[in-house]
């Protein structure tokens, strides 16, 4: 028999995603966008049996709001899958979501440029 | 006397004698004659019988040499058959992973896409169960697995091995104990796992509970496998037990057809790697309980943090912690007044605008009034838009939206 040394490392993700999320369907980009930032609502426990993940989600959005992309960053889960374990943490109260900053609208550059000379006139 | 001379009877006597002694004399050389031929009949015999051993003889010699022929024309097939398929299961198993590893780039690519994220998943999950089967088949063929480089906690261990079957949604785990196995033991205590999830999810009915228990023992980490099937009968129970038990190589070709691989696989794992698996015993839902105990050896010297350790070593090394926004206090602002209109008046925030962090370059330019007027003119701009910003920002909903 060989050595286990010949063996070739695997890379891949040990855990796959779709167990994660336990076959659930996954939520729609609607209810927490990739902006939306959200933090732990004051005194709160950990819910018995989370899991990894859900403890890792705990933990990142101790300290102060953090967006759902970071988040999904930091766990290095797939935007959808951190969003569904986002929105059990928001339906059983744990989290606070604050909308995201309104899309700024793309304005003209004649209109940026009057703005401009009307408030450096004002301004001097 | 004449009278006894001419007596008729006297002479049949005579003749009657005379006939008696020839007959007693003919018998007498008949006998002697059919001695001998009997004796000779049985020398005959014995020099036959002789021969008839010495053929049989022969014919068993035949035989062992035909069986041993056999035996070992046998062996050459199936050395020459597993070598064939490992070889072919290992080109298999490089794409299985190939694929998992463009699959896990993809995931993230499309994460925030509910949809092509689902779809995703779902082809990951027949490509997992492709890359068991795959690797099952390799290990009987004396084939590897595959190493993992990071250790991994038991229950990302269950986790993995229950993502590797169909019916992988029936599978619950409670884990009571919170070690790490070894890298080196990572890939076939969930590969085995798997297998034994595998025929609890067959052979039990659809939409019945399996249940993996995690619990710590004296000599190391027992994951136990419930299932609320019909059970095994005898003779499935014995055909376990020799396949589990199995120290060598086992017969691919006498797997039946279509062929079962699962215990055989986990006897294999098992003795290579020194853990031990056990059926057989009654599960408390009525079905097989099967047992896999990780003696302590494959357990990894210290627990690791249970989230996702492998990643969370490799991205502290480049990242650093993540930057949070404060949260901004929205209370009611303060009335200090009215206005001789009768509207209130109200202080403007004090506080520092640390929803959005100024840019380095235009704090600069806040201090050194020498600058271009082109600067100035963007560090104008710049608090205008952090103003505006934080203006919309401030217009929060906070809390879920259910409450």
């Amino acid at each position: 028999m060989t050595t286990p040394g010949e063996e070739a490392p695997v890379t891949s993700d040990f855990v796959r995603s779709y167990v994660i999320t336990g076959g659930r369907s996954l939520p729609s980009s609607d209810e927490l966008a990739l902006h939306t930032l959200v933090t732990l609502a004051p005194e709160r426990t950990l819910p018995l049996g989370a899991g990894p993940e859900v403890r890792a989600i705990w933990e990142l959005c101790a300290g102060g709001y953090l967006s759902v992309a970071e988040v999904a960053g930091h766990l290095g889960l797939p935007v959808g899958v951190a969003r569904l374990l986002l929105t059990d943490l928001a339906e059983q109260g744990h989290l606070l979501r604050r909308a995201e900053p309104p899309r700024a609208q793309n304005v003209d550059r004649a209109t940026l440029e009057k703005v401009l000379n009307g408030l450096q006139s004002l301004i001097g | 006397m004449t009278s006894l001379i001419e007596d008729p009877l006297l002479w049949i006597l005579l003749v009657v004698l005379v006939a008696a002694v020839f007959a007693v004399l003919r018998a007498r050389r008949t006998n002697l004659a059919l001695r001998r031929t009997k004796k000779e009949l049985e020398t005959g015999l014995g020099h036959a019988q002789g021969r008839i051993d010495q053929l049989q003889g022969h014919i068993a010699s035949l035989g062992t040499q035909h069986s041993g022929d056999l035996a070992d024309v046998r062996a050459d097939a199936e050395s020459s058959t597993k070598a064939v398929l490992k070889s072919a299961m290992g080109t298999l198993q490089s794409l299985a992973e190939e694929q998992q590893l463009l699959l896990d780039g993809l995931l993230q690519k499309y994460g925030n896409d509910t949809e092509v994220l689902a779809d995703l998943m779902s082809v990951d999950h027949t490509g997992s169960q492709f890359s068991r089967r795959a690797k099952g088949i390799s290990v009987l063929c004396g084939g590897w697995l595959g190493r993992r480089e990071g250790v991994a906690t038991v229950y990302d261990v269950a986790r993995s091995a229950q993502g590797r079957i169909k019916d992988f949604n029936r599978v619950s785990i409670h884990a009571q104990a919170s070690v790490a196995v070894t890298s080196k033991a990572v890939e076939p205590v969930a590969m085995v796992l798997a297998e034994l999830l595998d025929n609890a999810t067959t052979y039990s009915a659809p939409g019945t509970p399996v249940e993996v228990n995690i619990q710590a023992v004296p000599t190391g980490v027992c994951f136990i496998v419930d299932d609320a099937g019909l059970g095994m009968d005898q003779e499935t129970k014995d055909r376990a037990a020799a396949l589990l038990s199995a120290d060598g190589p086992v017969d691919i070709t006498g797997l039946g057809d279509p062929p079962r691989f699962g215990f055989a696989v986990c006897g294999m794992l098992a003795a290579r790697y020194g853990f031990a698996v056990s059926v057989g015993s009654v599960s408390p839902y009525g079905g097989v309980r099967a047992v896999i105990r990780v003696p302590e050896s494959l357990l990894a010297a210290e627990a690791v943090t249970p989230a996702e350790p492998v990643r969370e070593t490799a991205d502290q090394g480049r990242e650093s912690a993540p930057q949070r926004l404060a949260p901004v206090p929205v209370g009611p602002s303060h009335v200090v007044g009215t206005t001789t209109g009768g509207l209130p008046k109200r202080r403007r925030r004090q506080g520092p605008i640390s929803v959005v962090p100024a840019p380095q370059e235009t704090a600069g330019a806040d201090q050194q009034t020498s600058e271009s007027a082109g600067e100035v003119t963007a560090s104008r701009l710049g608090a205008f838009a952090r103003g505006t910003q934080l203006g919309r920002t401030t217009n929060t909903t906070e809390g879920p939206d259910h409450q």
